[in-house]
This record gives C-alpha cells, sequence and structure tokens, in this order.
C-alpha cells in the first residue's frame, strides 16, 4: 500500500485539529466551532452515500432523527440511569441501531429506483416515520422527549452540563474523524472502486461483474448509521429535546447537499471544505445583517455552483494534478 | 350510515383537493421532464401565486379567476428570468446543482416576499355562496377552483399534442439529440418549458388560495414542496398528467382514510392519513418503479 | 483563462469572509451600558413573533433610557441596550449565537429565543455560564421541569392558555357542557390541550370531542366533518397563525354553529379579521396580553403591589413607532415585559450579579403593563401572570375576560354563521 494514499486525512484532521485548538481556546468560539463541525460531519456522512453512488438520499434526515431518538430512548428510560456516563455508550448504539435497521429496510426496498424516484422515495419514508410517530402516539408523540432533566439524574447536574456544552460537540469532532476514515477507505479499497464505476455507469458496472446491489446497500447503511451518530450527539444531546417537527425538517437534508456540492462530491475534503464555508458564512451573515443574512447566502450558492460546478475541492483537484500538492487533495 | 355520509363527504372533499395538488404539481413534472431538474424551490413560486391572488383581491378587488391570468404572465417573465440567469448556466452541470440553484431560488423568493411584505399571515374572502351536496357543503370557491384545474390540465393536454410546439417539445422530452438533428432549437424550448412550468406552478398558487385563502406568507410553501413532489412520483414524474392523476390519489387517499382511520382506538387518525398518504407512495413505487404513467 | 482568474478572486474572497467575523469579534461589546439581549427569530417559522418581539423590546429599551435613564446601580444610573441575532428558527443556530451574546457582547441577563424548542436549546448556554435567562415565547411547563436553575418565565406557561373560555362559560353558561378540542399536533398545542382538559374535567364540562389535525393539513374537513356530529356547545383548539384562520374559515364553510369558538394564537391578529371580514366576528382567542388591559398604577395600587414600566399608553407610544405604525400583539407585549421585569429586578437587586438577582427576583411581585410578574422561587415559572380571553366585537379585538381586565363584556353565545354572512356585528348592548 501507498502510504501517501492517506495523506488527505492529515489534512482533514489537521484542519480538525486546528478547529478544535480554536474553539477552545479563543473565548467564546466553542459553539461556532460546534457549529462548524456539525455541518462538516453532516456533509461527511452524506458524502458516504451520495458522493460514493450519486443517488441522492433526500430523506437522510430520518436517520438523524432517529438516530436522536435512539439516543433520547436509553436517557430518558429509568432503568439506565445507574450507569453514569457510561449510558452514552448503549445510547450511541440504540441510535445506530434503528436507523441501521430502517436503512437495510429502505435499501432493500428502495435503492431498486433510480434518480429522482430514490430521492422522491426517501423523503416519503421521513414524511411517513415523522407522521407514525405523531399519529400513533409513540415515543411521545407529537410531544416528543426532553432529555435535559434524566441527564442530570444519570450523570448530576455538572457533568450533564458539561455533556451538553462540550463532550457532545466534542463526540461530533470524533464521528467526523471517523466518517473521514471511512471515506478514505472507500476511496482505497475494492468496494470504492465498485462504487464509482457504479457512479458512472450502474448497468455497465453490473455487466462487469460489480455487486452493485450489495455495494449500495453497504454504503447505505454506512452513511445512515453515521448520520444517526450525528443526530444522537449534535441533536439529542447538545439540545436536550427532541421533538418530531424539528428532527424530520427536510432543510436539514438541504443543508448538506449545499455542503457536499459546494465542497464537492466524492471527495474526502470536500466536505470538511464546504462545512467550513457554510457553517462561517451563516455566522458571519447572521451577526451582521440579522434578519437579512439568507437574503445575501442565496444568490452566494448560486455563484459558487456555477462557477464551480464541481465543488471547490473538485475543481482544485483538477488544477493540481500533476502537481507536488496532489497527493494531499482528494 | 352515519359512517357512510362522513366517508362520501370526505371523499368528495378529497377530489376536490386532489385536484388543486394535481394542478400544482404540473409544473414541476414539466419542468423535470424536459429538463430534468428537481425543482426544489417550487413552493415558494406558488408563494409568489398565493401573493398575487391576494394583493389583487385586497387592492383592485380583482376575482382570482382573473388575477390567475396575471400570476400565469408574471410566472412566465420569472420563469425565462431565472433560466437565463441561472439555470442555462448549469445545464451541463452535475444534475445536484440544479437541485441546489433551484433551492438558493426558493430561499432567495421568501427572503425577498419577507423582506417586502412582511413576515404576517394574511387572506382574503372571496364570497361566491355554497353549495350543498347533502352529505357536505362546499363553498362555490373550491368548486371553481376544481373545474379551472381541470380546463387548465385539459388545455395543456391539448397544447401538447395538437400544437407544433408541442409536438416539437414532446420530441425534446423523449430524445434530445434526436430532436436536435431534426432542426429543433432544443435550448429554447428548455427555457420554454422552465418559463411554462414556472408559469403554471405561479397561476396554481392562486388556486391554491382558492381553496385555502388564509394564511398566505412567505414561507407557506415548504409544505406544498413536498407535496408536490411525492404526488409528481406518484404521476410517473416526467408526465404533467400524470401528476394531475398522482394529484387525485393523494388528495383521495388523504381525505378519505380519515374515517376509517378514526375507527382506530388511540391514535390520532389525521396524523396517520399523512403517514397512509407516504406509505401508499412506497408501496406504488415498489409495484410500478416508474409511477403511475411512468414510461420504462 | 479568464474563468480560472474568476476562480482565485472568489476563493480569495472566500477565505477573507472565513478570517474576517474572528478579527472583529474583540470590538462587539457595549461599554458603559448594561446590555440585555438574546437570539431571535427574524426569519424562518417564526419570523412573525420575532419581529413582535424586537419591536416590543426596542421600545422598552428606549423608554427606560428615556424616562428612567437606565439601571440604578448603587446610586449611579448605567444606560440599558439590547441586542439581538437573528436565529433563522433553527435549534443549531440558536447555542452559537447565545454564546457570542454572552461571552463576546458581554450580556449577563438574556433574553430566551421564541418557542419552547429553542428555549430548551439554549438553556444549557446560560448554564454553563451562569448568566440569567428569561422566557418571553417558550411557554411549555416541561422546560421548567427540568431542573434549571437560571430561568426565569414571564409569560403564562401553556397550560393556563385555554383555561379562561372555559372559566368564563361556567360563569355565563352553566348549561353549555359539551366541550370538543381540536388542536395542531404539536408540543405547544398539546400542552395547552392537556392543561385545557384537565381544567374541563375539574369544571365539570363533557368532553365530547377530542381530536388533533398535522401540521402539514391544508384541509380540515375530515375533521370537522366528525366535529360537526359530536354536537358540541363549545369548540377549544387551535396551534399556530395559519391553522386558526383555516381552521375558522372552515368551520363556517361546513356550517358548524356553536356557542363559543376559542382559537390559539391566530385571531390574537389583526390579520385575522382582514383575512375573514365579519365571519372573524365573535371568535375567540386566548391571550397573554390584549390592546386596552387594564393594567395600570391604579390596579396595581389595588392589589397592594409596585407597577412598574411605562403605561399602556406610553407602551402603545413607543412600541407603534418601533414598528412605524403596526400594533402590538401580544408576543410584543410578552417580550417587553421580559426586558422590564429584567431592569426592575437589576434595580431592586442593586447589582448587576446575575446569582445575586435571581435570588431578588425570587421575592419580587410587580405589575406591568402586561400585568402581574412573580415566579416560583425553585422553578422560575411564572406564577402570577394571568391570560386574557379576547374576542373580536365590532371589528375590534376586545378584552372580554377574566371581569377585571375587561374591555366589554363577552359577546355570548355567538353569532350564527347566516348572521355573520349577512355582515353582523357581534356588539354587546
Amino acid at each position: 500500500m501507498n502510504k501517501g494514499k492517506y495523506y488527505p486525512l492529515f489534512v482533514a484532521i489537521g484542519i480538525f485539529l486546528v478547529l478544535f485548538i480554536f474553539g477552545k481556546f479563543a473565548q467564546g468560539m466553542w459553539e461556532p466551532v460546534a457549529l462548524i463541525m456539525f455541518y462538516v460531519a453532516v456533509g461527511e456522512a452524506f458524502n458516504v452515500f451520495l458522493g460514493f453512488t450519486g443517488y441522492v438520499n433526500f430523506g437522510y434526515v430520518v436517520f438523524m432523527g432517529l438516530g436522536s431518538y435512539g439516543m433520547a430512548l436509553v436517557v430518558s428510560s429509568s432503568s439506565m440511569a445507574g450507569l453514569g456516563p457510561w449510558i452514552l455508550i448503549p445510547g450511541f448504539l440504540f441510535a445506530a441501531i434503528m436507523a441501521g435497521i430502517l436503512a437495510a429496510g429502505v435499501g432493500a426496498i428502495a435503492l431498486r429506483l433510480r434518480g429522482a424516484y430514490f430521492a422522491i422515495a426517501t423523503i416519503g419514508v421521513n414524511q411517513g416515520v415523522k407522521f407514525f410517530i405523531e399519529g400513533a402516539k409513540i415515543w411521545g408523540g407529537s410531544e416528543g422527549i426532553i432529555i435535559s432533566k434524566p441527564l442530570k439524574v444519570a450523570l448530576g447536574p455538572h457533568l450533564a452540563n458539561a455533556v451538553t456544552t462540550f463532550w457532545a460537540d466534542f463526540l461530533v469532532f470524533m464521528i467526523a474523524i471517523l466518517a473521514a476514515v471511512i471515506t478514505i477507505v472507500f476511496l482505497h479499497t475494492r468496494l470504492g472502486y465498485g462504487l464509482i464505476a457504479l457512479r458512472e455507469d450502474e448497468d455497465a458496472a453490473r455487466v462487469m461483474g460489480v455487486n452493485t446491489t450489495k455495494y449500495k446497500n453497504i454504503a447505505f447503511l454506512v452513511s445512515s448509521i453515521l448520520a444517526a451518530l450525528v443526530g444522537a450527539t449534535a441533536w439529542c444531546l447538545k439540545t436536550t429535546y427532541v421533538f418530531p417537527d424539528d428532527v424530520f425538517a427536510l432543510s436539514y437534508t438541504v443543508d448538506a447537499i449545499v455542503i457536499v456540492m459546494m465542497g464537492g462530491t466524492g471527495t474526502l475534503l470536500g466536505p470538511v471544505v464546504g462545512g467550513l464555508i457554510y457553517g462561517i458564512l451563516k455566522y458571519w451573515l447572521g451577526i451582521l445583517l440579522p434578519g437579512f443574512q439568507l437574503l445575501i447566502l442565496a444568490p452566494f450558492i448560486i455563484i459558487i455552483i456555477i462557477l464551480f460546478p464541481e465543488g471547490i475541492v473538485g475543481v482544485l483537484k483538477k488544477r493540481v494534478r500533476g502537481k507536488k500538492l496532489e497527493k494531499f487533495i482528494a | 350510515m352515519e359512517f357512510l355520509r362522513m366517508f362520501s363527504g370526505d371523499l368528495i372533499n378529497g377530489i376536490i383537493l386532489g385536484a388543486v395538488y394535481g394542478l400544482m404539481t404540473m409544473g414541476l413534472s414539466l419542468i423535470f421532464g424536459v429538463l430534468k431538474v428537481v425543482n426544489v424551490g417550487h413552493g415558494a413560486f406558488i408563494m409568489v401565486g398565493a401573493f398575487i391572488a391576494y394583493w389583487m383581491f385586497t387592492l383592485f378587488g380583482l376575482p382570482p379567476l382573473l388575477s390567475a391570468i396575471l400570476a400565469l404572465i408574471v410566472g412566465i417573465a420569472l420563469g425565462f428570468f431565472f433560466y437565463y440567469v441561472v439555470m442555462k448556466w448549469l445545464l451541463e452541470a452535475p444534475e445536484l446543482s440544479t437541485l441546489l440553484a433551484t433551492f438558493a431560488i426558493g430561499i432567495f423568493l421568501a427572503e425577498v416576499a419577507k423582506a417586502v411584505w412582511g413576515p404576517d399571515y394574511r387572506g382574503y374572502s372571496w364570497n361566491v355562496g355554497s353549495l350543498n351536496l347533502g352529505v357536505t357543503t362546499i363553498p362555490m370557491a373550491k368548486v371553481y377552483a376544481l373545474l379551472s384545474s381541470i380546463v387548465i390540465a385539459v388545455a395543456l393536454y391539448l397544447w401538447f399534442k395538437k400544437t407544433r410546439a408541442g409536438n416539437a417539445l414532446r420530441g425534446v422530452v423523449e430524445d434530445k439529440e434526436g430532436a436536435r438533428v431534426c432542426g429543433i432549437n432544443v435550448e429554447g424550448y428548455y427555457a420554454l418549458s422552465f418559463a411554462i412550468g414556472i408559469g403554471l406552478t405561479v397561476m396554481s398558487g392562486v388556486f391554491i388560495t382558492l381553496f385555502v385563502p388564509v394564511g398566505i406568507n412567505p414561507y407557506m410553501g415548504e409544505v406544498y414542496t413536498i407535496k408536490a413532489f411525492v404526488i409528481a412520483v406518484l404521476g410517473g414524474l416526467a408526465s404533467p398528467w400524470g401528476a394531475f392523476f398522482g394529484g387525485f390519489i393523494f388528495g383521495l387517499v388523504e381525505n378519505g382514510s380519515y374515517a376509517i382511520l378514526g375507527l382506530i382506538p388511540g391514535v390520532e387518525p389525521f396524523s396517520l392519513t399523512q403517514c397512509l398518504a407516504f406509505a401508499i407512495l412506497l408501496v406504488l413505487l415498489l409495484l410500478k418503479p416508474e409511477g403511475l404513467l411512468g414510461k420504462k | 483563462m479568464k474563468g480560472g482568474k474568476v476562480k482565485l478572486v472568489l476563493i480569495a474572497l472566500v477565505t477573507a469572509c472565513m478570517v474576517f467575523p474572528f478579527s472583529f469579534s474583540a470590538m462587539a461589546a457595549l461599554p458603559g451600558k448594561v446590555v440585555i439581549g438574546g437570539p431571535i427569530s427574524l426569519s424562518g417559522k417564526f419570523a412573525k413573533e420575532g419581529q413582535q418581539s424586537v419591536w416590543g423590546i426596542k421600545a422598552m429599551e428606549k423608554w427606560v433610557n428615556a424616562t428612567l435613564g437606565g439601571v440604578k446601580i448603587k446610586g449611579k444610573k448605567i444606560p440599558v441596550a439590547y441586542k439581538y441575532y437573528d436565529d433563522e428558527s433553527k435549534k443549531e443556530v440558536v447555542t452559537n449565537l447565545m454564546e457570542r451574546l454572552i461571552t463576546k457582547d458581554k450580556v449577563k441577563f438574556t433574553l430566551a429565543p421564541y418557542s419552547s424548542g429553542l428555549t430548551l436549546a439554549a438553556a444549557p448556554i446560560v448554564e454553563k455560564y451562569g448568566v440569567l435567562y428569561n422566557s418571553h415565547g417558550g411557554a411549555s411547563n416541561r422546560i421548567f421541569e427540568q431542573g434549571f436553575s437560571f430561568i426565569v418565565q414571564t409569560l403564562s406557561p401553556a397550560s393556563e392558555y385555554q383555561t379562561g373560555p372555559l372559566e368564563m362559560i361556567k360563569k355565563i353558561d352553566p348549561s353549555a357542557k359539551r366541550v370538543a378540542f381540536l388542536f395542531q399536533d404539536n408540543e405547544f398545542a398539546r400542552a395547552v390541550a392537556k392543561g385545557a382538559e384537565a381544567k374541563a374535567k375539574k369544571l365539570g364540562f363533557k368532553v365530547v370531542f377530542n381530536r388533533t389535525y398535522p401540521k402539514s393539513a391544508r384541509d380540515l374537513t375530515p375533521v370537522l366533518t366528525e366535529l360537526k356530529n359530536a354536537k358540541a356547545d363549545i369548540l377549544i383548539g387551535g396551534g399556530h397563525f395559519a391553522d386558526g384562520q383555516l381552521l375558522a374559515k372552515q368551520l363556517d364553510d361546513m356550517g358548524i354553529n356553536l356557542k363559543l369558538v376559542s382559537i390559539l394564537v391566530a385571531p390574537t391578529l389583526p390579520n385575522f379579521y382582514q383575512a375573514l371580514g365579519t365571519m372573524a366576528e365573535s371568535y375567540m382567542a386566548p391571550g397573554q396580553w390584549g390592546i386596552g388591559a387594564k393594567y395600570s398604577p391604579a390596579a396595581a395600587k389595588k392589589e397592594g403591589i409596585p407597577y412598574f414600566g411605562p403605561t399602556q399608553k406610553e407602551f402603545m407610544k413607543y412600541f407603534l413607532k418601533e414598528s412605524k405604525g403596526v400594533k402590538p400583539d401580544y408576543h410584543g407585549a410578552e417580550a417587553a415585559a421580559a426586558f422590564l421585569a429584567y431592569v426592575k429586578a437589576i434595580d431592586a437587586a442593586n447589582s448587576l450579579d446575575p446569582k445575586v438577582v435571581r435570588k431578588v427576583m425570587n421575592k419580587l411581585h410587580f405589575m406591568t403593563f402586561f400585568g402581574d410578574w412573580k415566579i416560583d422561587p425553585k422553578t422560575g415559572m411564572q406564577i402570577a401572570h394571568k391570560m386574557v380571553v379576547l374576542q373580536w366585537q365590532g371589528k375590534k379585538l376586545q378584552i372580554v375576560w377574566p371581569p377585571a381586565a375587561q374591555t366589554s363584556k363577552p359577546f355570548y353565545p355567538m353569532l350564527t354563521i347566516k348572521q355573520r354572512k349577512a355582515g353582523k356585528l357581534a356588539i354587546v348592548k
């Protein structure tokens, strides 16, 4: 194996490290950094499926939502309160399992569809799950779950506050690193090659003997579980509440698409760059022009897509081809 | 007996709702059919139409059926504008770029509407009496919405099938390269169909206010976007008429299933009707992956 | 290559964007002022409430500085300032704006964002920095069951919203027993419904119908058909702006006559009347406050508590100046009152230390133009403020309940659909 293949991973982790140090030691900058990392992680998890298969999982947010429900259910169940901080482990496990089961089911059914049909079928899944929770009144129905109190009971007020204001974001960093590692592994294994062949021409790939169904399902499952982990920490642990109306909002899928597209699909650094730009722009515009930030953001997005149709990293990759920098960008 | 009365009343309302749903989706399907663009900003154009109906009625007392024509013109102008300013540059770009661009257009429109008209929730009352059908009472405004939807759908159908422009457009949909070889100005038809699609959408916003004349505000579009997506797929995505039928199915399921689901104790039947409507989409896609009227 | 250059310029621009916000972040604090502030929604689904809140608070900032010269600490007057950012009605944005306000703008007295969800989202940050947190738009009772120590509430909690109409009907028409509940299926409306159900049970009403409708529903006819068969006297329900207007509209379309209809939020806005015309006559709604409310220095004296802040007239004057003529609804008033509560408490504590101020708040009981202000010392929940019931009478929104706050007697039973269609106005003789 050529070690150089992993250089882009070091670049990504380097960026995370700089962000972490900046957030930790610059006063009042932790939350903005956490927002950026949230966008980065959401983008990376989304990219694992979109970037490698070309399929748009428009109902992506359903997995983030289920993930936050998984965590909330564990934290709020009184039988687990004795576990102390360890309660987060079954929380994440449960989040991953719930998302995993749904992803396996959706994968088996919807992945037979192509293009826009798939994208919209996943919207159906998201809306269906949301209305089922509300209509059948499970998990608190439309009232959702608030975990602030149970978290305090399980961890004590001091640690509970540290979890919501620091450790939840720290875990987002960890998930972002995990997603980056998975992306690089995908990029350099048979699985990844197969998926990229599939993205270029699914029928041809199948003729060439790529087990497209299996590969698609694996990428879908991995992406969904990563999304669930992000939801479990960035939503459930950080905001301490899970309302169905809020965690199944499709606007978050659109956020993910914006991040991945701005950065560059199917690249490792794409979602990192996209998340950075998106997070910083939102933060900055929200402070400078309260109430008008989206009015500026929208044309900005259009300009970026017209100038960088393959995303910033995608275009950069082309420019550095054959140069020294090449091995750092993927 | 009571149950049957309720059920038939729900079905009648479902048909009217379905007609409006169908109408609002046709523009989306047309644009997808020709340009292969999923218009994520769809709801924002509906919002523009709703505001046109509102302002024309409150400022000049113009009945919504007349402002529909104005809305069509405004919509076509908006369509050409956004096509030449944004979409044109993205035809060769990856599929998702156009999706993002339409998303940004949608946000932009909503924010402009908020900046100009404020975030208020507005409404108007166009009193034209109502129709008593025994099992249910229907305001005439809704009946007009139903009739106009059908008229517009038929008109669009005839335009497609009987006129030269329509024929050429069909050619573009079916075989882009072939059409180019035949000397058809493909890019021109892209612009035209985007403009007509947006025009139809803005106009449908006017008819939506006949059905729901209240709650008009800059962010009203989101719900309609999601529903339109699903209806479009139900009908086969690339076919405006499929969308029209898809709308009927969606409306009938949403309203018609309420009485039945209401028999289950301990649940919220209304939320479940929405769940069912999306579940039906999934089942249908499982049986017929190209939608109802979709072609292989 | 021209395109290449454009791209390079853009990359440079983007990089500049990334560095810029961090470089000038140090200059944000306002020296020599007591800064009170919070994230508020100026775009997104709570933009309407957010805009009212900003107007209300800005009006009070001006009033306090003009009339009192600011807060008084150890004999010295320090002007107050209001600082806010737009949270886009999104939970992930709220947390980071809140941190910025606390650390960069040195806000020690924060105002919660609008809605229970966003209030919960920012609470841990507030807790972390040990500053005060005043909720003016987070009504859910559950917020106050979570054991936050720095949170106080200025508005009445959700459980109180729809109890007023029930109390009123019990007094004026004991024969009306059949009550129907039809709320939107969301967190806030559910909390309201729970409070109303408990009250109905206590007062001996018969609940003949109890359903919800989802936020995405654009046609309520199925549930209304069912409601029609339930033969209720009273309908209590609603959720937000758009669906409340739709509910009223379709009740009339379907020919459902009731003796009283009280809908959350929507009818409290002038737009409700604008949208429905005379069909809006005699619809009721619970309100945290209404124009013409009777809270005044004299009323406070009668109650034996101090009065603080502007009179109703002054509030209207300052508010209309901020809003350029848009009338205040209760979202503007409750936010204004939260701001006033801080000023009052800081004055009383004679200190800018949030801990001291929080302690003093426990003992405070006073009246503003918005009504009483007193919190439960343990949870911080508002316990003295009373909701009012509002009703559209003769093109004006009147306060009809409780009797002490009345600007007009309740119009009961409400006009029939036929009467309203004929343009009859609900005028109490």
